[in-house]
């Protein structure tokens, strides 16, 4: 065997499985709140529960509100940034931060929008019939 | 009616299509001319029919008609002329139509101007990807199964199980959804289309290898494909950079680049077509890399598909700011994706045997070496963003139900690639017009190398940087800037249609440089108390009420009304109001932000965020605000910022909030004792306070109405102006105080005065002042307490943006001076 193909293929098996190692690492699997304890860059997914007060408070210049996890456990989230466009629209909600004391604080919040080409969905479209009939 | 003419006339051109297809086939193998003629007719007349369905479906976007689901979906009776037909590719199903439609147009021209003997195949393999594209819009059914999703579809049929449909299958909405807002912007008119003619394109390169695999004449087919190619990498960054612009200036994105999945989709398939690129040129020069032409002609294409079915299939929905919701399309773009990679690939294995293969190793220092190691730089970057965009499959091989990598694997692996990619350009197009050793290529680097290092050590000093990576990152940049100039310099004595190449790769350098400078130097613009609070934060002296350490910074600019503050000793900020006025969207405000020079010398200037309520999800109890930031575009850096928060926002906020309770009823007890009343005496020509109010006293006027009552003595009118305090639109108010004489008696007469849009606020002009000429109003329903008006920023500093935009420009530039290259060069050989 050729010598520089001896070193091209351990450069490609070095470079790849450098590559896959670092992927690996660099995502990490969802969880529910109460996984997310002591976790750093947790990833939750759930839904905004808007039966509880949420907003953004001038004083600590903060977003919070309350989220449900996919397993139905409850926590206030708190986001340093301002209310994101879509909030309310969203029907599923990522926050990735940490746990603290029952508090989420989010650094990061992703949106799944129903579409952010906006589809209907059909309960939408009802509650916009009784205005023709 | 024209939804059954429009599924028409889609499933003809399906047709037409698949019948041409076949006739391609046969001409491509037996070379009978006749029926390339008849297969030209058949393409000609699928473009024909399709031109005419989408002449249906704008039809019927212009005209509102709502029963069909794509017109309700997307657009609404409202919409501008611009974005209604900005929704002719708002959705899947209208852009599937025009990728189609401007493939169609490739081929045209490819059918003028392609020869023989790819000429067959060619356009086999072109008019494939069109059936399988018309497959997604084509709506028919077969059983159960529904082949694609057609944009003529009606409300009934998109949606079978909806209640009221099934008990009026007739209905039609009065107005349709309407265009997100976010989706309402001229951006949307240019970024998708340009985008589409890219993935057109791009779809010519495949077309080629796939003829040349075919007919086993694996040389000339670069010489055809590569105009195409450039072309295709032009539209695709022309349309990246559209995006990124959109993303940056009005969509809070906060940056251009987000490594978000639907970026990516676009900017992989340009990676793999500008490797093509490299080696397809190289192919030409010294008859090598035919292997790798075609496996990246193949793939450019391929990965246009993969991330067509990333970003379509809904399989991305949890990691992506945009993506589409599945359509029922899965599996289709699933077969998609496989016939075009296996039958690529496959061909491509089948005739791995013969294809041509280099007898002797390129040596390390030539331009055959070095054009090829830089097509395997891009491939690489490549194929980390493909891994990255992939994580919800392959990251499944390490934990179960995948995140998206942190934006930080992206680059981590793609800027260390860059920067060995642009040492490798200047070696590249040094050995490129050259032969050269390793003896005069240092002798001939010597003073690029030199001022490499000057201008290196320049910026370190004068950018403070202090870090090894950044410094290598800058001298890699700064060499490729400098060494491909030199080359650049050298060609436009000779021949200046030569400079393609070198102006590129000046423009990649420049790029390189522009995004360390506007990554790395980003900087929040805080005022001093909140700059200590985050400093604070960070020795971790901060805690909250139950004594736990706060980590979370804040990162906002808060401004009083014409409170100026001073920033990093640079800026003097002032917020100086908003206005209500001449908006195209109802309901925004947009505000004043002015930037003036903290030591009072310089030029000042003004930027004008605004935020606007989202029609298409607002509701009236409930406004959903959105903004869109301003960017204040400078050579050196860029001030961005838009509008968190403001009191004006606030206080709708809170009228919606209150209205809702009202008119749910359980507010009819709070509403009594919870109207403020306050009486002001206020001097003719002076303006008070009150509330959020500013209220000014003109000066009285005559009152001559037929309300007064007969027996008036004195009647007067109070000329009001009322301004909501710190905007510019003020509404007259002009209460009335009489005195009218009954059974011998003086009695008042003055009614209070509603306020326009405050229902439950009103003036009362109660008396009038002898001992200044003043008056006595009595005022319900504003706040008692003077209301601070405020505005909360989220403003950035963004160095060198403009860097960014100039190295985009430039390797544009360069690559549209090749396709003339190439073009002209092509058109001189067929003539």
């Amino acid at each position: 065997m050729k010598p520089k193909l001896i070193i091209g293929i351990i450069a490609i098996v070095g470079f790849t499985s450098l590559l896959m190692y670092n992927f690996g690492n660099s995502i990490s699997t969802y969880v529910n709140f109460e996984q997310a304890a002591g976790m750093e860059g947790a990833h939750v997914v759930g839904q905004w529960d808007d039966s509880e007060e949420y907003g953004f408070s001038m004083e600590t210049k903060q977003f919070s509100f309350y989220m449900e996890d996919e397993d139905g456990n409850v926590r206030r989230v708190v986001y340093p940034k301002p209310k994101p466009n879509n909030f309310e629209e969203a029907d599923q909600l990522v926050v990735i931060g940490e746990m603290q004391n029952g508090v989420f604080y989010a650094n990061d919040m992703l949106m799944k929008c129903p579409s952010k080409y906006n589809n209907a969905d059909e309960a939408e479209f009802q509650k916009a019939m009784p205005s023709k009939s | 009616m024209i939804g059954f003419l429009g599924d028409l006339f889609i499933n003809a051109a399906f047709v037409s299509a698949i019948l041409a297809a076949i006739g391609y086939f046969i001409y491509a193998q037996n070379d009978t001319n006749k029926h390339f003629k008849i297969s030209n007719w058949l393409f000609g007349l699928q473009g024909v029919f399709l031109l005419i369905a989408s002449g249906l479906l704008l039809y019927v976007i212009l005209t509102n008609q709502f029963n069909f689901y794509y017109v309700y979906n997307y657009t609404s009776s409202d919409l501008q002329l611009k974005y209604l037909i900005s929704a002719f590719w708002g959705g899947q199903e209208g852009s599937f139509m025009l990728w189609i439609l401007f493939s169609i147009i490739i081929g045209l021209g490819l059918m003028k101007w392609t020869r023989e003997p790819y000429r067959g195949p060619v356009l086999f393999f072109l008019t494939l990807t069109q059936i399988f594209l018309l497959s997604m819009v084509s709506g028919i059914s077969i059983g159960d199964f529904q082949l694609g999703a057609s944009p003529f579809r009606s409300l009934a049929e998109a949606m079978p199980n909806a209640p009221f449909l099934q008990s009026n299958p007739d209905f039609v909405p009065q107005d349709g959804k309407g265009l997100n807002d976010l989706l309402k912007s001229p951006w949307m008119m240019i970024h998708p289309p340009i985008l589409f003619v890219g993935f057109a394109m791009m779809t010519v390169p495949y077309c080629f290898a796939m003829a040349a695999l075919w007919k086993r004449k694996y040389n000339e087919w670069v010489d055809h494909a590569l105009p195409w190619t450039l072309g295709a990498n032009v539209a695709l960054l022309t349309a990246i950079f559209l995006g990124g612009y959109w993303a940056y200036v009005t969509l809070s994105f906060g940056g251009y680049w987000a490594w978000d999945p639907v970026e990516n989709a676009s900017f992989v398939p340009w990676l793999l077509g500008t490797a093509g690129i490299h080696t397809m040129i190289i192919q030409r020069k010294s008859s090598t890399s035919q292997k790798a032409s075609i496996i990246f002609a193949i793939l450019a294409y391929v990965a246009i598909v993969y991330e067509t079915f990333l970003t379509r299939s809904g399989i991305l929905a949890d990691s992506s700011v945009h993506s589409f919701v599945d359509l029922g399309l899965y599996s289709q773009l699933v077969v998609f994706m496989g016939a075009v990679t296996i039958i690529g690939l496959g061909l491509f294995f089948y005739r791995y045997k013969e294809l041509p293969s280099q007898e002797n190793e390129s040596k390390f220092l030539s331009r055959e070496f070095m054009t090829f190691a830089g097509a395997m730089m891009l491939f690489l970057i490549g194929l980390v963003i493909i891994l990255g965009t992939s994580s919800p499959i392959i990251g499944r091989l390490f934990v179960e139900n995948p995140t998206p990598p942190e934006v930080s694997f992206y680059n981590e692996w793609t800027m260390p690639l860059a920067i060995i990619a642009a040492i490798m350009t200047v070696l590249g197009q040094f050995l490129f017009w050259k032969r050269q050793d390793a003896e005069s290529l240092a002798a001939d680097l010597l003073w690029p190398v030199a001022i490499t290092c000057v201008a290196t050590l320049a910026t370190i000093i004068i950018g403070d940087v202090r870090d090894i990576y950044y410094m290598v990152f800058l001298l890699a940049a700064w060499f490729a800037v400098i060494g491909n100039s030199v080359i650049m310099y050298r060609l436009v004595r000779k021949k200046p249609l030569l400079i393609g190449g070198a102006l590129s790769h000046v423009g990649f350098g420049v790029l390189l440089l522009g995004i360390l400078a506007s990554s790395a130097y980003n900087e929040m613009l805080l005022d001093e108390s909140v700059k200590k609070y985050n400093a604070a934060i960070e020795r971790g002296e901060v805690t909250d009420e139950q004594g736990f350490q706060k980590t979370q910074k804040v990162d906002f600019l808060e401004l009083k009304l014409n409170q100026p503050k001073i920033i990093d000793d640079r800026y003097k900020v002032t917020y100086e109001g908003y206005t209500l006025k001449d908006q195209e969207r109802p309901g925004q405000q947009e505000y004043r932000i002015k930037f003036e020079p903290a030591d009072g010398e310089g030029k000042q200037f003004v930027l004008n965020p605004q935020v606007y309520p989202m029609l298409s999800s607002s509701s009236q109890s409930d406004i959903q605000w959105s903004v869109d930031p301003d960017v204040r575009t400078g050579l050196m850096s860029d001030i961005y910022l838009y509008v968190a928060g403001s009191s004006f926002v606030e206080r709708r906020n809170d009228e919606a909030k209150e209205a809702a309770a009202k008119r749910r009823g359980n507010a009819s007890t709070a509403e009594d004792d919870s109207v403020q009343v306050q009486e002001v005496n206020i001097g003719r020509g002076e303006t008070i306070k009150v509330g959020a109010f500013d209220l000014t006293f003109n000066d009285y006027e005559e009152a001559d109405d037929q309300q007064l009552q007969d027996s008036t003595i004195v009647a007067v009118r109070a000329n009001l102006e009322l301004t909501q305090r710190g905007s510019d639109s003020s509404v007259p108010i002009r209460p009335l105080f009489s005195i009218y004489v009954k059974d011998g008696e003086n009695w008042t007469y003055a009614p209070p005065i509603s306020i326009p849009g405050y229902d439950e606020a009103s003036i009362q002009f109660t008396s009038v002042d002898p001992s200044n000429g003043g008056i006595d109003l009595k005022i319900r329903g504003i706040d008692t307490q003077v209301e601070d008006q405020w505005v909360l920023l989220v403003a950035e500093e963004k160095p060198f943006i403009s860097i960014v935009w100039l190295g985009t420009f430039l390797l544009m530039a360069g690559f549209s001076i090749s396709i003339f290259r190439h073009w002209d060069r092509e058109r001189k050989k067929s003539t």
